[in-house]
């Protein structure tokens, strides 16, 4: 019995419910005080025990009735009752297999089923292309040599009885047949089922975000709202810590000095955490857009409190967007950018050095001590001078300048990439081009 | 647990009969969590909209089992000085400054310091004993010899490093009180933990319990409930009263009128010697179930509707 239950920790844990060792022994001693008897009792205990939130409960509860589903096997009636009017059992019963089906021994069949399941592991199932190996070895299990080979003795005898008696077993073994494929599909997406998936996305956090497909745009969407809903958890509960501090022991006795040292009104010592200020300074030419879009998602997905951003983006030359990107949600906010005829953003050839002194001349007083300054491009300037001395204007500004580059680090500095004549004032330049770059990059920002 | 609950707490069923015995009607899986929690010895964290009837749960258990209801409630800030045990500073010192004299004797007598505070040492442990400790409600219901309840009402209004502290609690049931040694519990408490969700509780204080979800419950059982916390109301405006609310719960309000409330308006209407829900009575005990003025201003534009679905019933 602890078989099933282990069983049904493993299609529940694929269904999405966290469930910990602990709660599976609580599960375990829980069941053997109430017992298997009653199934809506069973089903409550599972689910108190097992399942720790209101949603878990659900997930857990639709995962117990497809796990303990017995519907297989029902259709007995509805077979084509092809045997030209012989009597069933005239058929010769030589296996108990034969005899379940001709009496459609519905408990048997279903009894016989499980069995040949555990004895073959059908739990360990993880492929769409196992299931045929999986549903020919239950049957061998069941017995269905035994029954092919007596069909084969039937068809050799030339009588139309035995060709009648032939056709019914025929019947009763597609329909055995079609009930065991059933049944593995069904464990196989209890236990299975989301495998496929899952890889997928492992694949997608580490595909360059420039190779991806349109097709896979809604897919990363998802991961990228996941990601930042977690950073948006992990930092508002540090942040909550941080407002009580511990008792600031020194500065009490100071400021009790006038009270002859009896401590009378304590001072904690508080730890601020302040809001960190983003200035992002996008390139959006054609090579960079597609990272830019989803780093733009990311940040514009952190929940207020954590960040203040504001957005610049150049091409030929310099604009802010802030407002736009506020008001709409990111895609939106970009096509229209790109299209919006009224933006002043002249989408020519990149020119960094205008961009640049652009930023320096109009927005240079969004930059203060406290702000950290990301720059996404890939430094390509078409051959053109690439004047370092704006740049270093807003490096001295600033708390730290963070380049990031869509590029792999082997093309930095070939042809017309001017990102070595930057470097010098950059506090750092990191490679950006997958989604996990992007989460340890904001990461690592909000942390610090 | 002592052997006199067995019997109460024998099987389902009779925990079912058991509670509607104290007026309090529980569903199947409330019974099931209570004798689960019993017989596994652990926890029941409860959760749920409020008003739903989760407070109500542990001081039913209390009444049924006839054991005493220890209750701490929490908020944030909320301390092992609080929760636990505190030592009666005030006692201590009043009793040094009466004795003082009494002291004076012991030490003056011999002479010489280290032989005088040799002397104190055996003393010592005169005023950190049990009389001067004060229990706070854990340590209460570590203490009572045949068993209780303890309610933590509202787990999620404290922090963090209470929780931690919780856990130590909940999973050994003995506390080490430095001065006077480990106290362990004579019989373990029955623990009901309450929260109403406003914040994620630490995973591992789930872990350790049971988890009870509490909802709005289904129109038969909240007749049911109406009818035995307002006797003398009459079958027909019971129904009435019921379709009313689950109604109003369909709808899009802040605060979603919960059990309790419909207890209350069923009592209002009681007093007022209603016998049939009319539109005008609806209008003016309105704010007996519906606490903002944004949703009353909702219910108020459907009154009509919903009174005439009601009264159909």
């Amino acid at each position: 019995m602890e078989r099933v239950l282990e069983d049904f920790v493993t299609a529940a844990r694929t269904a999405g419910v966290r469930i910990s060792i602990s709660e599976t022994l609580d599960a375990a001693r829980a069941v053997e005080t109430v017992g298997y008897g009653d199934r809506a009792l069973l089903r409550d205990v599972l689910a108190v025990s097992l399942a720790k939130t209101a949603a878990e409960k659900q997930l857990l509860e639709d995962c117990f009735d497809r796990f303990f589903s017995f519907g297989f096997f029902a259709g007995a009636a509805e077979r084509e009752p092809d045997r030209g009017g012989e009597d069933p059992s005239r058929i010769k019963v030589e296996s108990s297999l034969v005899r379940m089906l001709m009496e459609e021994d519905r408990a048997g069949l279903i009894a016989a089923m499980t069995e040949a399941a555990r004895l073959e592991n059908l739990s360990q199932i993880r492929y769409l292309t196992q299931r045929n190996l999986f549903a020919f070895r239950l049957l061998s299990r069941m017995g269905v040599d035994d029954l092919d080979r007596q069909l084969h003795s039937m068809r050799a005898i030339d009588t139309p009885a035995a060709a009648a008696a032939a056709s019914g077993l025929e019947a009763a073994k597609r329909y055995l047949v079609e009930n065991v494929r059933n049944y593995v599909q069904n464990t196989y997406e209890l236990f299975a089922g989301d495998e496929g998936l899952r890889r997928l996305e492992g694949e997608l956090r580490l595909i360059k975000l420039s190779n991806i497909e349109q097709r896979y745009f809604v897919r990363i969407h998802e991961i990228i709202l996941r990601m930042v809903k977690r950073l948006n958890d992990l930092s508002s509960r540090r942040r909550k810590r941080a407002r009580r501090g511990v008792l600031d022991f020194k500065r009490t006795l100071r400021e009790n000095i006038s009270c002859q040292g009896l401590l009378f009104t304590p001072s904690w010592k508080k730890k601020k955490i302040d809001r960190p200020q983003f200035v992002v300074i996008c390139d959006i030419s054609r090579s960079v857009l597609r990272t830019v879009r989803f780093l733009l998602l990311f940040l514009y997905g952190l929940n207020q409190e954590i960040a203040r951003i504001r957005t610049f983006v150049f091409c030929t030359n310099l604009i802010e967007v802030s407002d736009i990107f506020d008001r709409c949600p990111v895609d939106e906010a970009l096509s229209r950018i790109q299209g919006g005829a009224d933006i002043p953003l002249i989408m020519g050839r990149t020119d960094y050095e205008r961009s640049f002194g652009d930023f320096r001349r109009n927005y240079l007083d969004a930059v203060t001590r406290k702000t950290t300054v990301l720059i996404l491009g890939d430094a390509r300037n078409n051959y053109n001078d690439p004047c370092p001395d704006h740049l270093k204007a807003i490096y001295d500004r600033a708390k730290r300048l963070i380049w990031l580059n869509p590029e792999v680090p082997a093309f930095w500095g070939a042809g017309d990439s001017e990102i070595r004549q930057y470097s010098p004032y950059c506090s750092v330049i990191r490679e950006c081009n997958t989604l996990n770059h992007i989460e340890r990059l904001i990461s690592a920002l909000i942390r610090s | 647990m002592k052997e006199k609950y067995q019997e109460h707490l024998a099987s389902i069923p009779v925990l079912e009969e058991g509670f509607r015995s104290v007026a309090y009607i529980a569903d199947r899986r409330i019974a099931t969590t209570v004798y689960l929690a019993h017989h596994l010895e652990k926890p029941i964290l409860v959760e749920g909209p409020a008003g739903v009837g989760k407070t109500e749960l542990a001081k039913a258990t209390a009444d049924y089992l006839d054991l005493p209801l220890i209750r701490l409630q929490c908020y944030e800030g909320l301390d092992e000085a609080k929760a636990l045990y505190e030592w009666k500073y005030g006692k201590q010192l009043l009793y040094t400054q009466l004795l003082k004299d009494k002291l004076d004797d012991i030490i003056s007598r011999k002479n010489g310091f280290s032989s005088a505070m040799e002397k104190l040492h055996q003393y010592d442990d005169i005023f950190f004993s049990w009389p001067f400790l004060e229990p706070r409600p854990l340590l209460k219901a570590l203490q009572e010899k045949d068993g209780a309840v303890l309610l933590i009402d509202e787990v999620d209004k404290s922090d963090d490093e209470f929780e931690a502290f919780l856990l130590e609690i909940l999973s050994e049931f003995q506390v080490s009180v430095p001065e006077i040694g480990t106290i362990r519990a004579v019989t373990k408490p029955l623990v009901f933990l309450t929260s109403n969700n406003t914040r994620e509780l630490s995973e591992a204080l789930k872990r350790r319990c049971l988890h009870l979800f509490i909802s709005f419950p289904e129109a038969a059982l909240e007749r049911e409930i109406v009818r035995r916390r307002v006797p003398g109301i009459s079958e027909r405006l019971t129904r009435q009263i019921v379709k009313f609310i689950q109604d109003v719960r369909e709808l899009e309000l802040k605060k979603v009128p919960s059990i309790s409330e419909t207890i209350d308006w069923a009592r209002v209407l009681t007093i007022l010697h209603a016998e049939v829900l009319e539109p005008v009575l609806v209008r003016d005990t309105l704010n007996t179930f519906i606490k903002f003025e944004d949703d009353i201003a909702v219910v108020a534009e459907k009154l009509h509707q919903l009174t005439a679905t009601a009264v159909r019933q």
